[in-house]
């Protein structure tokens, strides 16, 4: 690769369209060099200070329509920690099936929608899988994307069975749930579940059975099951497996190597109680911090997470953790990718640097030996990047898709777990301080900062897991994961690099996104699509 | 072929994936059975890279027709009204909505966003964030009071955070069979089919109501939410207890307060210390009150309430 690799000059805003702008210099055929930019400022922060101490209750979930039950629960536990509440073992139930309901819809959704369908790019017209690809999943068309995309609404079905509605519920509340379900709500919400099991994870996405599937443990057995029955090869995960490697998406979208997670599912029995520092060993899901490179697991504390703001557009100092951040956002917004460039800022860890979150993350680190013995371990996504070579976009998408068998499973559990006759709520006494609320919505680590005041919020803060992963540059100079994880990304055709838009949509932003592509020398712009 | 083009301002994209929920008719079941062209959608297009804006361009000058104009989101104006806080294709978001409306036979706002300005717009409105043809309850908004589309129609406001799928797709359909002419509309642009009605109408819990047993704190089965919890249900119009969410329930119905998210004023009081899931009241009475009764007819109608209450009022009948 050439040496020569020369920063481009800042492109003008008029160039800036959508929500996330990723831009990237293309240098013989691989991008060199990439920079994320956030373009849209909503301002929820701002709008918080001063409300009603449960307005995040409100407001939060509708940061995001896609992830707002991941809002409503970090929302709920910032507010249970600032106020020292009971919470019943029935409520954290709910609020665990309510999160994992949205999992489920998202999962679906969010593959046929939104990631496969540029499987059937003609970029891929090529490949010997192009046309079974087409009939699948093409959009609206696509035999499987219709079922696909019906489907993903029927695990928010239970999500309104328990909270009334979905998107966009304040079920949960500081001290427990607001409903009080009935023996019917929970055979439904089970025949529900029943559904989607047997209409589509068993005979379309599996091609196999649950049970076998959970018998994966490792690199080797995924192999073999791949191999063991047509309908294994021949399910969408089959194809989606085996498309993606003919089309070389295992092979770029490494990243910084580095994850974290804030672990999530909190026990029905662990954290009645909740405190910031009793969360980690109270969640079944467990968290922690991955380094690729030295192949080491250690803990996640809040108390590491650092929000620089040297390239993003707020007039703030650098460096600050959250509770001490004042969101003041710049008021003349100019692109200059050597200064400020995006409305995220670049979060990183006090110690470790920037880190990448999402679901490759929460496996990478379910399959570690640290954390309680009785926490959720599952060797398999940790086996493949160790012998894949590290994260690709293949791995990153799988990673998603695995989940959707434990989340089931632990939704059933959850069903059997319900005590109908006792309590869902304990009223709390409402009190100053500062709580802490997190979780994993299904594209990453979600945290909610919450400093209560005389009864009101004096500051709230967000960190999204697109926030983690979109950010600009950090001070050092450092790259944002997703910056990081372009390069070297191949072009097979400048004017049309598909292949940037996989990387991009492998870590699945809540941003639309739109993706600009550069000649390195001369700063053309080659191209320009979005992604979501 | 009707052609429909979807767009988000200051938006959350929770109006799309409410729509994505849609089972009759199916998104799919829209573009394939009622010959919707969904000329683009921020989730759902294909690339459509510099083609975008080019589409865009084709639609603004009338060589394309665009039949549906559904807009979800706020219009950002900030800073200064300059709209640079929310730049799309080339520039500011407001500037295509300015254009695209007046070339649209019907537009439609879709969530409370861009009917009146929603949660972005409460103080201090950072984005300077407004609706389609509303600021909250203030007729104007964007596009002006006297903006009609080419059907001859205000914006049709379909509010609601989110929206109900239903509400969307059924508008969606009736314009796409010709019956668009038909959607009449309320004084604040709703289609009245939807918004006539209370979102107490049908609530499992109106005989508590009736009766004036109160659920004085959450995860109770029985009560009425009105009295104590802070619950708009009587006040608010919508159909969610008679067209029901996600096919299952309704916020009323599993426990949570009626928020007033199809009224201009949600959220109400700008969530100020104090008012949220808590009914706001004077000397006991509650100041908001059910809709076309005064104070004085109020006090009465709980008075008969409460003295001809049977027993089993007070007992839970939502039973394990």
């Amino acid at each position: 690769m050439s040496t020569e690799v020369q920063t481009l000059d800042i492109s003008p805003v008029g160039r800036v369209e959508g929500d996330l702008d990723v831009r990237v210099d293309i240098q013989d055929g691989v991008v060199v060099n990439a920079w994320t930019q956030a373009a849209l400022f909503r301002g929820f922060e701002v709008i918080l200070r001063d409300k009603d101490a449960q307005a995040g209750l409100v407001v939060t979930p509708r940061a995001c329509g896609i992830c707002g039950a991941s809002h409503l629960t970090c929302a709920a536990w910032a507010l249970d920690t600032a106020w020292q509440t009971e919470v019943p073992r029935n409520a954290i139930l709910a609020r665990n099936l309510g999160q994992i309901a949205e999992s489920l819809q998202s999962i679906s959704r969010h593959h046929y929608g939104l990631f496969i369908v540029d499987y059937t790019n003609k970029n891929y017209a090529k490949s010997q899988f192009y046309e079974e690809a087409v009939r699948r999943w093409a959009p609206f068309t696509g035999r499987n994307y219709e079922i696909g995309i019906t489907i993903s609404g029927r695990p928010v079905e239970i999500y309104a069975l328990f909270g009334g509605q979905w998107p966009h519920s304040s079920y949960m509340v500081p001290g427990g749930v607001m409903c009080a379900p009935t023996l019917t709500d929970v055979t439904r919400a089970w025949s529900i579940l029943e559904q989607f099991r047997r209409s589509w994870v068993e005979p379309v996405w599996l091609g196999s059975s649950m049970e076998r599937y959970e018998q994966i443990r490792s690199y080797d057995d995924f192999l073999a099951w791949l191999d063991e029955k047509p309908e294994h090869a021949n399910s969408d995960l089959g194809l989606f497996w085996r498309m993606s490697n003919d089309i070389g998406l295992s092979n770029y979208g490494h990243g910084h190597g580095r994850y974290f997670s804030w672990g999530y599912l909190p026990h029905e029995d662990k954290y009645n109680k909740p405190t910031i520092e009793g969360r980690s060993a109270a969640v079944i899901m467990k968290g922690g911090v991955y380094d690729g490179r030295t192949d080491v697991h250690s803990v996640m504390d809040q108390a590491f997470t650092r929000e620089d703001t040297i390239h993003a557009w707020y007039d703030e100092p650098g460096g600050l953790h959250p509770f001490e951040r004042t969101t003041t956002p710049t008021q003349r917004t100019s692109t200059d990718f050597s200064g400020k460039y995006s409305w995220s800022t670049a979060v990183t860890h006090a110690d470790v640097g920037r880190l990448e979150t999402g679901p490759l993350a929460r496996q990478v680190i379910a399959g570690g030996d640290h954390g309680e013995a009785w926490q959720n371990f599952d060797p398999l996504l940790l086996d493949m990047y160790r012998k894949m070579g590290g994260a690709s976009v293949t791995l990153r998408h799988f990673a998603r898709m695995h989940e959707v068998v434990r989340l089931y499973r632990e939704a059933e559990r959850i069903l059997r777990e319900f005590r109908l006759k006792d309590l869902w709520y304990v009223k709390p006494t409402e009190r100053d301080g500062r709580g802490w609320g997190a979780t994993e919505a299904i594209r990453g680590a979600l945290g909610h900062w919450i400093e209560v005041q005389g009864g009101k919020i004096k500051n709230y803060q967000i960190i999204a897991p697109t926030t983690w992963n979109i950010g600009p540059r950090a001070a050092s100079g450092e790259r944002g994961p997703i910056e990081e994880a372009l390069i070297g990304t191949p072009v097979a055709d400048a004017r049309d690099p598909v292949e940037v838009g996989h990387v991009c949509r492998s870590y699945d932003s809540c941003l639309v996104c739109t993706v600009h592509a550069h000649d390195s020398r001369t700063g053309e712009e080659l191209a320009r699509f979005r992604t979501a | 072929m009707t052609n429909l083009l979807w767009l988000q301002g200051g938006a959350c994209s929770g109006n799309t994936m409410s729509f994505l929920n849609a089972e009759e008719p199916s998104v799919c079941d829209l573009v394939t059975d009622f010959g919707i062209n969904v000329l683009w959608h921020p989730s759902l297009g294909m690339e459509l890279g510099d083609n975008l804006q080019k589409m865009l361009r084709t639609l603004v000058s009338g060589k394309l027709s665009l039949d549906v104009f559904v807009f979800e989101g706020t219009v950002i104006r900030a800073p200064d009204g300059t709209g640079e806080w929310n730049r799309f294709a080339g520039r500011p978001m407001k500037d295509w909505v300015q254009e695209l409306a007046q070339v649209a036979n019907y537009t439609v706002a879709i969530g409370d966003c861009a009917s009146w300005g929603g949660i972005p717009a409460t103080a201090p409105n950072p984005t300077e964030s407004v609706g389609l043809q509303f600021l909250k309850r203030d007729h104007g908004g964007f596009l002006g009071k006297n903006y009609r589309s080419k059907a001859d129609l205000p914006v049709i406001n379909v509010p609601g955070c989110p929206a109900h799928p239903d509400w969307i797709t059924q508008i969606i359909v009736a314009i796409a069979t010709g019956r668009g002419a038909e959607l009449s509309l309320d004084d604040l642009q709703r289609p009245k089919t939807f918004f006539s009605s209370f979102t107490q109408t049908g609530c499992t819990r109106n005989m508590h109501f009736a009766y004036k047993v109160s659920a004085t704190e959450f995860g109770q089965r029985k009560g009425c939410l009105f009295y104590d919890l802070g619950c708009r249900g009587p006040m608010t119009h919508s159909p969610c207890n008679r067209i029901l969410w996600n096919r299952q329930s309704s916020k009323t119905r599993a426990g949570m307060p009626c928020l007033g998210c199809t009224e201009p004023e949600f959220p109400f009081f700008d969530l100020a210390p104090g008012t949220v899931f808590k009914t706001q009241t004077l000397m006991g009475i509650p100041n908001a009150l059910p809709a076309g009764i005064d104070r004085k007819g109020y006090i009465k109608l709980m008075a008969t309430a409460k003295a001809t209450a049977p027993r089993w009022a007070e007992d839970d009948i939502f039973v394990v």
